[in-house]
Order: structure tokens, then sequence, then C-alpha cells
């Protein structure tokens, strides 16, 4: 049985880089969280959850090349890894758990 | 959409401030991916949306970047523990977040702290450059004040053959100087009368200040018939002459004749001995001149002491020569046994230290109950958190570290506080500023610089760890055990320290409303004496006749004759007088008196009396009561017998138990004409309602020795004198329009001035007290609301055994009214202890006055009534059924 294993913020910042994919860093996150909720998270906050996720194990993440509009500063790159897939399913199949009965079509995925 | 940047031109550049910021204080493994993508989506959206808005958002990320950033990968988790320094961000940032979810506390706190801290910077500003600060002149500490002491101990001033005496004499002095009063009519241009000094040439040397244009006084130029030079103030020389540095070796008119200007001072300077002056002419002064003699006390002396030497040592040496000098001439220090040398700082002090210390003493009283109030909610609040706190207790978190958060939270409250409180100072100083006696020195020093920020800054760390402590020191304690043992209610060790500090919060706020309250009666006594005349519809203004035209005295009385006539010519004026000095304004005339037939060493009079010298009419229009004999009359002039009216004091002074009318007196030297007393006149308060030796002695404008220059012109009118202000004006200027007209104010505008600094210390006294009040009384409500909430339980136990409501109220109230009472209590005892500190400043009550105590206390418990009732009626809505259900 899943539990809620993750914070509402690493939810939706695991989901939005799952969503992402391969280019899954600060900005793209941001902007896929902004895109599909509305919501403006700041990059820093961002990046705080990306790299507590990765001291759990959620997230593994590599460094980019450097780019002219970032100050020839680099990237890091992040990839969901199987135990993140995991965490976010369970999470959500406890949220619907706990959503079942309450009305019409909640609990379904 | 536009776009803001057109092609070709630079793309716009992040605020480079921000990016160093962020380098600065991001830990290096994450700091170059997240500096990195906040400029890419700088770029972003400075293409999307305008360059100013992208720079907005920068500086927003950047700060909640910085403030959040975590401290490297791997940090001390909060259950560990670490070095307490490493930890204190993160303690501040769970105290922050504890805070965000507390808004109604973190906001109350912070208004607490805000009044508290904004009430301490602001007076701490005021008080600075007045007790604190040094004086603005070179080796502050060796200037020193040289006075005569009469036989009651009060200052008098030097006559200029002892200050010649001691500054020749004196081997511990390294220079002094003598200072005497002018005032000046600038002539070129509008007419104005300027506030000057006269001074010796070595006046500003010995201070150490240089004129910023020109030169200094040349040591030749202290001379008779050589006095005609002076030194401009900036303020005087910008105002008046623009600033023209051509000035200085030309020559300005002043009282008619012409004054070379010397010099200009620089932009800063003040004589604190008379703050307004703007204009220095030379002394002149040589012992052989009939207005430098010893007893001819009209100057103050101001001595350096010389390197090495210390103000003691020059205080014995001035000590023994000031001996020799009395031994020498007796008939002339008769009346000055002693001499007194103090710091020259005292100067700026001496007058306004009893009302500074008083309001600075409360300002500690509004503080400690802040920071008790604050102690208290926190205490409050760590009840309610002891569910949270025996969790995180049971979880590892050692006291120390449950105690280093409390900290942090008081810190957080105490900095929200420090900065509303200043920017509440900010607002207040300049209201402050503008109830501040005028004749205080210093007054543009006044303002919240580098040494006020500093104060105000460690202050509210202290209150922040002192209000952190309180609840750690006990929470530390009683977290793990009490709450996970019984279920959340216990705390009775806590409710009694949170009653302990609110008796201490009634306490304090008793002995400020006491402070309050005595100054009030003070006031209000002060305000109810007879000052000797009818203050009221009497109109006052300063007219003067100098210059060429009026060198003959004739011509100075004709002018002083046509402008009376003028202004009671006017429809609404009762009576004009004119008169040498006015009662309550702070001048000083006094003449010693001799009396026909008598010895000198019989003189009851201690210091002389108060010349008056005043037109017929002047009693008449002033109200002064004639009590016996007859009042000075248009008839006596210079061709009549020479006569006075004296004052009851006066009369009982010099012939206790005889008639006054027909004796005789000579006022000033020996060889001024003996004058019949014809009258005697009710006592007027002359140098303060306070004040209780008052003699005056009145003399016909025309019998006098000379005609005084300026003269006060007094007009009682049929109504508002305000409103003929304008009027009476308008015709004082119109009767010679080269002679300026000054200080125009009603009498009662002079009667409040002479109490202005008693006005401020009860304003200030007024406002801590309300606020005292006020958190003393959200004191108790917090204590009684809690207490209740806590023993609901018990009161519907209470209830549903058939208690009755009455008993019920009963329960809480007296709770309250313990808590109460005590704190009156020990509230009575710190008035009267801290009462005494108040004395000063008090009139006819004493520190103790026990209608005072009583009606404070009363007060005090009605309020503290109203503050337990909120809680009392809230418990008895707890019905049996609630209370009995909680389990």
């Amino acid at each position: 049985m899943g539990a809620l294993v993750l914070g509402e913020l690493e939810q939706v910042v695991l989901l939005a880089a799952l969503r992402v994919g391969d280019d899954a860093y600060g900005v793209t996150v941001l902007h896929e969280i902004a895109r599909q909720t509305g919501r403006e998270l700041t990059l820093a906050t961002v990046h705080k959850t990306l790299a507590r996720l990765e001291e759990k194990g959620y997230v593994t993440s590599r460094m980019g090349e450097p780019t002219p509009t970032r100050g020839g500063r680099r990237k890091r790159h992040y990839a969901v890894t199987p135990a993140g897939r995991q965490a976010v399913r369970a999470s959500l199949a406890a949220l619907r758990r706990l959503a079942r009965g309450l009305a019409v079509g909640w609990d379904t995925p | 959409m536009t776009r803001p940047t057109s092609p070709g031109a630079p793309p716009p550049a992040p605020p480079r401030l921000a990016v160093r910021l962020l380098q600065a204080l991001l830990p290096a493994a994450d700091g170059e991916a997240l500096v990195g993508d906040l400029l890419e989506e700088f770029h972003h959206r400075a293409d999307g949306g305008g360059a100013a808005a992208a720079r907005r958002w920068l500086w927003r990320e950047s700060l909640v970047a910085v403030l959040t950033a975590r401290r490297g990968r791997g940090a001390p988790s909060p259950h560990t523990g670490g070095s307490p320094m490493r930890a204190l961000p993160a303690d501040l940032r769970h105290a922050a977040r504890a805070l965000r979810r507390a808004p109604l506390f973190t906001a109350f706190c912070t208004l607490t702290f805000g009044l508290a801290i904004g009430a301490a910077a602001a007076i701490f500003s005021v008080a600075n450059p007045l007790l604190l600060q040094p004086l603005p002149y070179a080796k502050p500490g060796q200037l020193a004040m040289v006075w005569e002491r009469d036989e009651r101990g009060e200052r008098i001033n030097v006559g200029f053959a002892t200050f010649d005496d001691l500054r020749h004499q004196a081997r511990t002095l390294a220079g002094a100087a003598a200072v005497g009063g002018w005032e000046p009519t600038l002539s070129d241009g509008e007419a104005e009368r300027l506030v000057g000094q006269r001074v010796t040439a070595g006046f500003f040397g010995l201070l150490g200040v240089r004129p910023a244009l020109g030169r200094d006084f040349l040591p030749v130029e202290d001379a008779p018939e050589r006095t005609q030079v002076v030194i401009l103030s900036h303020g005087l020389w910008q105002r008046r002459f623009g600033g023209d540095s051509s000035l200085v070796g030309r020559t300005i008119r002043l009282d008619g004749a012409p004054y070379l200007v010397a010099g200009v001072l620089p932009a800063g300077f003040q004589s604190i001995l008379d703050p307004a002056a703007q204009i220095w002419r030379v002394l002149g002064y040589e012992p052989s001149q009939p207005w430098a003699c010893r007893t001819c006390r009209h100057l103050r002396m101001v001595a350096r002491v010389r390197d090495g030497a210390s103000l003691e040592a020059a205080s014995a040496e001035l000590d023994r020569l000031f001996a020799l000098m009395a031994a020498a001439h007796p008939d002339d220090y008769k009346l000055s046994p002693r001499l007194l040398v103090s710091p020259m700082r005292d100067e700026v002090s001496r007058r306004v230290r009893p009302v500074l210390l008083a309001v600075l003493g409360a300002v500690g009283l509004v503080l400690l109950i802040a920071v008790v109030n604050v102690a208290n909610l926190q205490l409050a609040r760590a009840i309610r958190r002891e569910g949270e706190l025996a969790i995180r207790s049971a979880l590892g978190a050692g006291r120390g570290r449950l105690a280093r958060q409390f900290v942090a939270e008081g810190l957080l409250l105490a900095v929200c506080g420090g900065v509303a409180g200043l920017a509440l100072a900010h607002a207040l100083l300049p209201a402050l500023l503008a109830r501040v006696p005028e004749e205080l020195p210093r007054q543009g020093d006044i303002r919240l610089d580098a040494t006020a920020l500093a104060v105000t800054a460690a202050l509210t760390l202290l209150l922040g760890i002192v209000v952190g402590l309180v609840p750690a020191w006990h929470g530390g304690r009683a977290a793990l055990f009490g709450v996970l043992r019984d279920g959340g209610r216990s705390g009775g060790g806590r409710r009694r320290l949170r009653s302990a500090l609110v008796v201490g919060e009634v306490a304090l706020a008793l002995v400020l409303l006491v402070g309050a309250g005595l100054l009030g009666r003070s006031l209000v006594r002060l305000l109810s004496v007879d000052v000797g005349f009818d203050p009221r519809q009497l109109l006052t203004l300063e007219v003067q006749a100098t210059g060429p035209a009026y060198d003959s005295a004739a011509s100075a009385y004709a002018n002083r004759e046509r402008l009376r006539a003028a202004v009671a010519a006017l429809p609404g004026v009762v009576a004009v007088g004119t008169t040498s000095q006015l009662p309550l304004s702070g001048s000083l005339d006094e003449y010693g008196v001799r009396v026909e037939g008598r010895p000198t060493e019989t003189l009851r009079i201690a210091s002389g009396s108060d010349r008056y010298v005043v037109s017929a009419d002047f009693m008449r229009a002033m109200g002064i009561r004639i009590l016996r004999g007859r009042a000075l009359a248009a008839t006596d002039r210079d061709s009549t017998p020479p006569v006075v009216v004296v004052s009851a004091s006066v009369a009982r002074g010099l012939w206790p138990g005889e008639d006054p009318i027909g004796k005789r007196l000579q006022m000033g030297g020996e060889d001024t004409p003996w004058r019949e007393v014809v009258g005697v006149a009710d006592d007027v308060r002359h140098s303060g309602l306070d004040a209780t030796v008052t003699q005056q002695i009145y003399i016909p404008e025309r019998q006098w020795l000379w005609a005084d220059a300026v003269v006060t012109l007094v007009v009682r009118t049929r109504g508002d004198p305000e409103a003929l202000a304008p009027a009476v004006y308008r015709t004082a200027r119109a009767v010679d329009p080269t002679q300026p007209v000054a200080r125009l104010r009603t009498m009662e505008q002079v009667v409040a001035a002479s109490t202005a600094q008693r006005r401020l210390a009860l304003t200030l006294f007024a406002a801590f007290a309300a606020v005292a009040l006020l958190l003393a009384a959200l004191g108790i409500y917090g204590v009684l609301a809690s207490l209740v909430a806590e023993r609901r339980r018990e009161i519907g136990v209470r209830t549903a055994l058939g208690a009755t409501p009455a008993a019920t109220l009963r329960l809480v109230m007296a709770h309250g009214a313990r808590l109460a009472g005590l704190g009156l209590v020990l509230g009575v005892g710190g008035a009267l202890a801290l009462g005494r500190l108040l004395q000063g400043l008090l009139y006819a009550v004493r520190p103790g006055d026990p209608l005072t105590l009583v009606m404070v206390a009363a007060l005090l418990a009605l309020v503290a009534g109203l503050a337990c009732l909120v809680p009392a009626l809230r418990a008895l809505r707890v019905s049996p059924m609630t209370a009995l259900r909680v389990e």
C-alpha cells in the first residue's frame, strides 16, 4: 500500500519534471508548473525542492553546458528515477483513496 | 505587444548588484545552476514583458533565494543541534515561519515593541546632544563656566572687574572670556532686531572656533571706542546678505551706526550660551568704566582650563582668588559669598535635565512594560504550543535547541518592532521638536543619527533576547514532562509566571500614571496661580527706539508717547502701557536697593529688585492691583519729585511692620536720586509661575536714569487680543518704519511659553501612561481569558453543581482583582520611591500626593475591572454540558 511520502511541493515539482522529460531543469520545471497549475513559484523554491528530491533519491542530476543567456553558467539537468516515479504513483494513489466516495469521479485516475 | 528593446539595441542587463549578492551569499554547490536559471528567466521576461518588470522580478527572486538558501548539502538537521551560531539562520527561518502562522500575535507584539522602541529612539535623539554628546567645541572637557553664587546658592553673573581680576591672576586657566547680551537693530534693508552677544576678543579662540571667512576679533579692538566690529553667523550672512563674501571688510548699519564686518562663522557654529545669537560684537570694557564695576553683574564668564590642569584644581584656585578679592572689597561681594566653577556642558542641560531624566525614566518604564507584555504573550503562546514543543522535544530537540527557537522568535519580534519604532521615531521627532522649549540649545543636533540608530539597534537586540529567554527558561523545563503526562492541562507554573508578569505590568503602569497625574496636577495648580495681573485679553509686543534719531532721551520718550497714543486710538483697545520688562518673559533686570536712614548691611533683599520702568497706564493695562497709596501718574515727570510704587513683598521686606508710603529708597548706585514710595502694588510673578521671590519696583518712565531702547507695549483689549494683533502691529510699525517690532504675542502665550518644559514633560508622561494603561489592560485580559479557557471544565462542573452566575463571575473577577490589587500595591510603593525623581518638576504637589494616588489607582482599577469583565462574562456562557464533554 502506497503512502503520502511526498510533500505537496515535491509532488508538484516531481510531476512537472516528469512532464518536461529530458529537458528538465529549473526554468523548464518552473514554466511547466505555471502553465499547468497557474502557480508562480520562485526559482529558489524549485531548486530547493529538486535538491531535496535528489537527497531522497527520487531524481538524479548532471551539470550541462554553459550558455550565453545564462551568463556563462551551466544548467543542472534532472531526471526522475524509478523510485521517484514509484513515489509519485504512491502519493497519487493515497490521495485517490482519500477522495474515494466523496464525489462522483474524484477517485478515478 | 510592443517590445521595449528594438533590434540592434543591447539586451537589457540584469541588475548587477543582485547578481553579486547571489554569488556572494549562495553556497557554491547550488549557486551556479540557480543563478544561471535566474539569468535565463530574466532574459526571457525582459524580452517578453519589459526590462523594469524583469528587474523587479530578479530582485524579488534574489532576496528569496538568499534568505532561504540551504547552507550546503547535508546541513545539520533541526533535531541534532550543531553549533548555536551556525544554526542561527535556521532558527530564524523557523521562527519566521512560526510567526507567520500567528499574524495577530506578531502584529500585536510589533506594535507593542514599536511604540516602546519608537518612544525610546525619539527621546534618546533629544537627550543625546543635551546630556551625552560633548560640546561642539575644541577639547570641550576643558571649558567651564564661572559664576558668583548668592546666599541661596543660585548662580549669578559676574561684573567685569571680577572677571578681569580672575583671568589675569588664575594660573590654572589657559584663558577666559566674558559674554554679555546684545540686541542690535539691523537697519540695512528692512529693520530687524537681531539677537547677539558682546564678547571679549578671545571668545572664539577660547572655544577653538575660527571664522570660516575673514578674521577673528583682534585684541586691540577689545577696547572702548574700538568696539564697532562684528562677526556674523553663517545663517545671518546667508539670510540678510545673500552669502556675499565681499561683505567681509565692509560695514553694515546697526542701530544706525556703521559696524565693520570682520568675519563670518562656520555654518555649524552655535553659541550654547545663547542659541539664538547670530551676531557678535567685541565687549570693549575697561575696569574704569562705571558699568565694568564689581557689582555690575551682567556678564557670563567662560574659562578654559590649562592643559594638564583639572577642573577641580582650577575651581580650587579660583575660589582662593575670589576669597582674597572678597576680603579686599567686602561691600561688593556681600551678596555673593562664593564662586561656582561648573563644566560648560552643564549649561546645555542644566535647565532641561530634570525634565529629560524624568522622561527618560518614563521611557525606561514603557520599555519594561513592553518587554513584560510581549513575554507574557509569548508564554501564553508557549502554553498553546505545548503539543508542538513536547513532540519536538520528544524527537530529540534538546532544551537548548528549544530555547534558541524562543530567543530567535523574540529577536525577530524585536527587529520588527525596532523597524516600526524607527519609523515612528522618525515621524514623532518633528512633533517633539515643535514642543521643545525654544531656549533649549543644540536643537539642530537633535536627529536620528548613527548613535541613536546604534542605541536603538542594541536596545532592540536586548529586548528580543530578554523576551525570548523568559518563555525559554520556563518552557524548556515543562515542555516534555508536563504535557505528555497529563495531556495538556498543565501550565500552572507558567500561569503563575504570567500572573507575576501581569502584576508587574499593573505596577509599572501605575507608576507612570502617578507620574502623569502628579505633573498634571502641578500644571493645573501652576496655571491657577495668581500671577498678580490679568493675562487674558492682553497683547504684548516689543518696540524700540534706537539709532541716531533717538540719541536724546526726549526723542525716545516722544516716540513712546506717539506709539501709545496711536495704539490707544484703535477700536477695541481699552488701555495701553509700556514697560522696560515684561513678567514671565524671561527678562532679568535686577538692581540693588538702598533704604534711606539705614546702613546697607541691613539690606533685606538678597539679589535686588526687578526694575520696572513703566508708563503711567501700564498698571491699568496689565490689571495690577494697587493695594495702598496711589498708582504712578502721567504727571510724574522729570521735573517732579522722583516717586516709585513698590510690590507688597518689597514693602514687607524693607519696612516690616511699618507704613512704606513716604519712605525713600535708592535703586542702582549711591549717586542715583532718592525716590519716594507713593504706592504699594500686588506682587507679580516675574521669573516664573513657580517663583516665590517676586519684588518689583515701578518707576515712572521719565524719572529713570535713561530712556530704555527697547520696551514692551502691553495692550488691554476688549475682545480677542489675537484679532487685534495685525492692527496693533501695523500701527506700531507706522509710527516709525525704521524701527522693528518684535515678539508680538498674547500674554496668555507668554504664560504658556513659561511653562513649555512642564507641558512637554506632562504630554510625554501622559502619552506613555496611556500606552502603559492599555498594555496592562491587555495583559490582564490575556491572562484571565486563558484562565477561563483552561478552567472551562471546572467552571462547567461548578455550574452543573449549582453555582450561580454571580458565583462564577466572582470566581473570575476575584482572580483578576487579586492580580490588579497586588499590582496596585507594588505600584504605589514604586510610585512613592520614584516620585522623588519628579520632585523638581512638581509644584504645590508632594510626590506622595494622596489624592493623585487614589485617583490614579481608581482609574487603573476601573480599567482592570473592564479587562476582567470580558473573560468573566465568557465564563458565564460555559454550559455544564460543553464543559463535561471536553474530555
